[in-house]
């Protein structure tokens, strides 16, 4: 006890060690940015050399951008004589704006694009509003009923007697849709329910309640029928068909038809009897293991060949048939995965509760199935969207095609990376809104199988 | 009680129609035959429709003169040829470019997935976005995009970009161009060199794992391998007399004579194909490291192993059982999207035989089914290679 300090009558005295240095920082910015950005001398190199790239693309990027644009401009020429040199061309993006979106549709006739896309988002929004009632039916009408009115607003010109019954029909259809929406918002209540109550036969039995119902859609379908009997829009060949419009018609027409027939081949290459699925299996692996490009040339050369003669089939409707059987075989083997991920137990269950064959897919397996698949399904959405631009190489003029017409208009010759540029972010703002959403639906649906 | 029960009889017609087997056997006759009749109104449509047009089905067409010159092809094409020949001209295009751009984008995406997971939040962000931006535009689109964006707008011969400051490797607007190799008479001995170094190597190596796996003596054999593989072939090569030699593209006139050139077509096709699938390349490898549980690299760790090794005996192995199958068909998708060089006129298969072949033939059945049956047959290839090795690496369960 020589060593330890004393005082100077020989009482031991406490004399702290000093204190370590504090540790580095681990929260904050600086401790975020030591810990994510120079966690060591290779994070520390790879974080600058990142700097630097995103600096110079951009700096890249903002000149190009924003320093050369020319604003104002009604030629190509214009903007290259431009005080900034080479400028870019921006006001070519703004001055064929509207053909990128409708294509070459008549302009005094391009308010019927925009209706029947305000019909469709007025009929597809009460699918996001909690209070409304059999949003199954309106989900699929808006799928399967829709597309005749549709069908008829772009394309105008006489009907005939198909047309004339369908249009009437879907257009009844979307007039109850919001009937029955305004019902459920203001009422809490569904149209079909407020229609027994009002007509009184809420004292009656359950099975007579659907007459009121079928005799006021009745009533609401000829009324219809007969006030638009009359009623005629210009035609509008679908030659003049173009720009996001057609790459929208195109690949909703596919992503709408592929679940079904997707559903039902994979079923088929499932089954338990040989013919139907090898039938099945022929059908999907040889549309799986051809390019579109291929299955789109075939539609326009032989197509015309299959049909019996004075039947022609346009341009568009024979892409329309190729991009749809494209993409059923497609989902086929999607939703073959998800039916594969099921497992054996649930078949079982489903058949020893005695449910049918369809009954036992349609209630037990599929749904399951399908939420296993989102994201797969979307993917493949996302990818048929993308690939509707390979109908620019047999001569469509979507949003790909639209924009290598322009480069060729005199005025505007050669102006390529601009609208490239435009249609890029148009695709990107499509395919990420798709895969966000798909995200979103995942999370949601997936709130019971989170621990 | 008495049960009453229903008589039974073979012969009562809604047992029948509820028995699975009948009704099995009547829906598959009902599917069958529809198909059928289906299939016989098309055919019957086409051949009306071929007798009226004048047409004539049948392959003979094949051995007629094409007529018409191909921009790029490595193989002795010449517009007087014949149609089958064009057919092979096109086979061998787009085997070549689907078969680089494996390579390459496997190589890259492999890159950028690793990228993906790195711990530099700012590396991870940089690659995501990358994957995001590419993943989410069409590949028709970024195909153009290079195209008219960089490859379209090289300079002339005089002034061309010359790579890596080596005037042996230039870039202009009439392609890219390179060396080509010229073997000598004694080359083929290095060739074959070349081969018994690398079962060699193999061989030699299998040794040293079996001795491993006995005796528990590690014997670091990386560099003699090394040697066997260089060193073998180079020795055989320098003792023959070097005979290889490289002819160089030199700038003669108006235009580079000599070597190898590819067109800027075909570069704006292999950039966008490679780099368009690397994103998707990388999303798979990303996916299937992370499927490995974090508990095998603890296990790992606490074995000892160095992280560069549990990355290499641990992780990777057993992520290459969620890697493989979707990169199956990853690959038979780049062979199909190298399709869309078309669009940029490089003579692929669809360009040559099924657009340009067909419109001056008109013989649309016999070529549609031949460029269909061509690449059935690449995509079953594929498929069934991988499918073999696929099965090797799986978990072999009991």
């Amino acid at each position: 006890m020589t060593d330890a300090p004393t005082t100077s009558d020989g009482l031991l005295v406490f004399k702290p060690k000093p204190s370590l240095p504090p540790p580095p920082a681990t929260t904050g910015v600086i401790g975020w940015m030591r810990f994510n950005l120079f966690d060591g001398i290779y994070s520390s190199v790879t974080t600058v050399i990142g700097v630097l790239l995103i600096g110079y693309i951009a700096m890249g990027f903002y000149e190009w951008a924003f320093v050369r644009a020319v604003w104002e401009a009604s030629s190509r020429n214009e903007c290259r004589l431009s005080p900034t040199e080479f400028g870019t061309c921006w006001a070519g993006v703004d001055f064929w704006f509207t053909r990128f979106i409708y294509g070459r549709y008549p302009d005094a006739e391009v308010w019927r694009i925009d209706l029947a896309a305000l019909i469709f988002i007025l009929w597809m929004a009460p699918l996001w509003l909690p209070r409304v009632t059999a949003k199954v039916v309106v989900g699929l009408s808006a799928v399967m009923v829709f597309p005749f009115l549709a069908g008829y607003l772009f394309l105008g010109g006489e009907r005939n007697w198909f047309m004339e019954i369908m249009v009437a029909l879907s257009l009844t259809w979307f007039l109850g849709t919001m009937l029955h929406v305004a019902v459920c918002l203001l009422l809490n209540q569904g149209l079909g329910r407020l229609t027994v109550r009002l007509s009184g036969f809420s004292s009656r039995d359950d099975r007579f309640h659907k007459y009121p119902v079928i005799v006021l859609a009745l009533i609401a379908y000829f009324a219809v029928y007969f006030l638009i009997a009359d009623w005629q829009m210009v035609e509008v060949v679908p030659n003049q068909w173009g720009g996001l419009f057609l790459t929208l018609v195109i690949s909703g027409i596919g992503i709408a038809s592929a679940l079904p027939t997707g559903i039902v081949l994979a079923l088929g290459r499932r089954s338990q009897m040989p013919v139907v699925r090898v039938l099945c299996v022929a059908f999907i692996e040889l549309f799986r293991s051809v390019p579109l490009i291929t299955i789109l040339f075939m539609a326009t050369t032989m197509f015309p060949l299959f049909l019996p003669k004075g039947l022609v089939f346009n341009n568009l409707a024979s892409v329309i048939v190729a991009v749809c059987l494209f993409s059923a075989a497609y989902m086929a083997e999607t939703v073959r995965g998800g039916l594969q991920a099921i497992s054996k137990g649930q078949y079982e269950a489903a058949e020893a509760m005695g449910l049918s064959y369809w009954q036992s897919m349609g209630l037990i397996v599929m749904p399951q199935a399908l939420k296993l698949m989102i994201p797969n399904i979307v993917g493949s959405f996302i990818g048929l969207f993308k690939d509707t631009t390979l109908v620019s190489i047999i001569g469509l003029y979507d949003l790909l095609g639209m924009i290598n017409a322009i480069s060729q208009d005199p005025q505007w010759i050669g102006l390529h990376h601009e609208p490239l540029f435009t249609a890029a972010v148009l695709y990107f703002i499509g395919c990420l809104a798709m895969s966000k959403y798909s995200q979103h639906l995942e999370r949601k649906l997936g709130a019971g199988d989170r621990r | 009680m008495a049960v009453v029960e229903r008589p039974r009889s073979d012969s009562d017609l809604s047992s029948i129609i509820n028995d699975e087997r009948y009704r099995s056997i009547f829906y598959q006759i009902l599917v069958f035959g529809i198909i059928f009749a289906v299939a016989a109104f098309l055919v019957n449509n086409t051949l009306t429709n071929m007798a009226s047009q004048g047409k004539a089905a049948g392959f003979d067409f094949l051995l007629g003169t094409a007529g018409f010159s191909i921009a790029w092809t490595p193989l002795d094409y010449k517009p007087n040829d014949s149609y089958l020949f064009v057919y092979w001209v096109g086979i061998v295009n787009t085997l070549i470019i689907s078969g680089i751009s494996i390579v390459l984008t496997t190589i890259l995406g492999f890159i950028i997935g690793i990228l993906r997971l790195s711990k530099n939040w700012l590396i991870t962000q940089i690659a995501a976005w990358y994957v995001e931006v590419l993943r989410n535009t069409p590949l028709l689109l970024q195909i153009i995009f290079w195209y008219l964006g960089a490859f379209a707008n090289l300079p002339r011969p005089k002034q061309s970009v010359e790579l890596f400051g080596a005037d042996w490797l230039v870039l202009n607007n009439r392609g890219l161009y390179f060396p080509n190799a010229e073997f000598g008479e004694l080359f083929w001995m290095t060739a074959v060199g070349m081969v018994v170094g690398v079962v060699a190597a193999i061989w030699y190596n299998q040794r040293a794992t079996k001795r491993q796996l006995e005796t528990g003596v590690y014997v670091p054999t990386w560099w003699k391998i090394l040697a066997i593989v260089i060193g073998l072939p180079l020795a055989i090569f320098l003792v023959t007399g070097m005979p290889l030699s490289w002819e160089l593209p030199v700038l003669k006139g108006f235009n580079y004579q000599g070597g190898t050139f590819i067109l800027p077509a075909m570069c704006s096709v292999l950039v966008a194909l490679i780099i368009y699938h690397s994103s998707y390349v990388a999303e798979m490898v990303r996916a299937g490291i992370m499927s490995v549980s974090h508990g095998q690299t603890e296990a790992a760790y606490s074995l000892g192993l160095r992280p560069s090794w549990t990355m290499r005996l641990v992780i990777i192995p057993q992520a290459m059982r969620a890697i493989i199958p979707p990169m199956i068909s990853l690959w038979m998708n780049v062979v199909k999207n190298s399709s869309l060089a078309i669009a940029i006129g490089f003579p692929d298969l669809v360009a040559v035989f099924m657009q340009t072949s067909l419109n001056q033939s008109g013989h649309a059945i016999e070529i549609v089914a031949m460029v269909m049956l061509f690449y059935m047959t690449v995509s079953l290839t594929i498929s069934a290679c991988l499918n073999v090795y696929n099965k090797k690496i799986q978990l072999t369960e009991r």
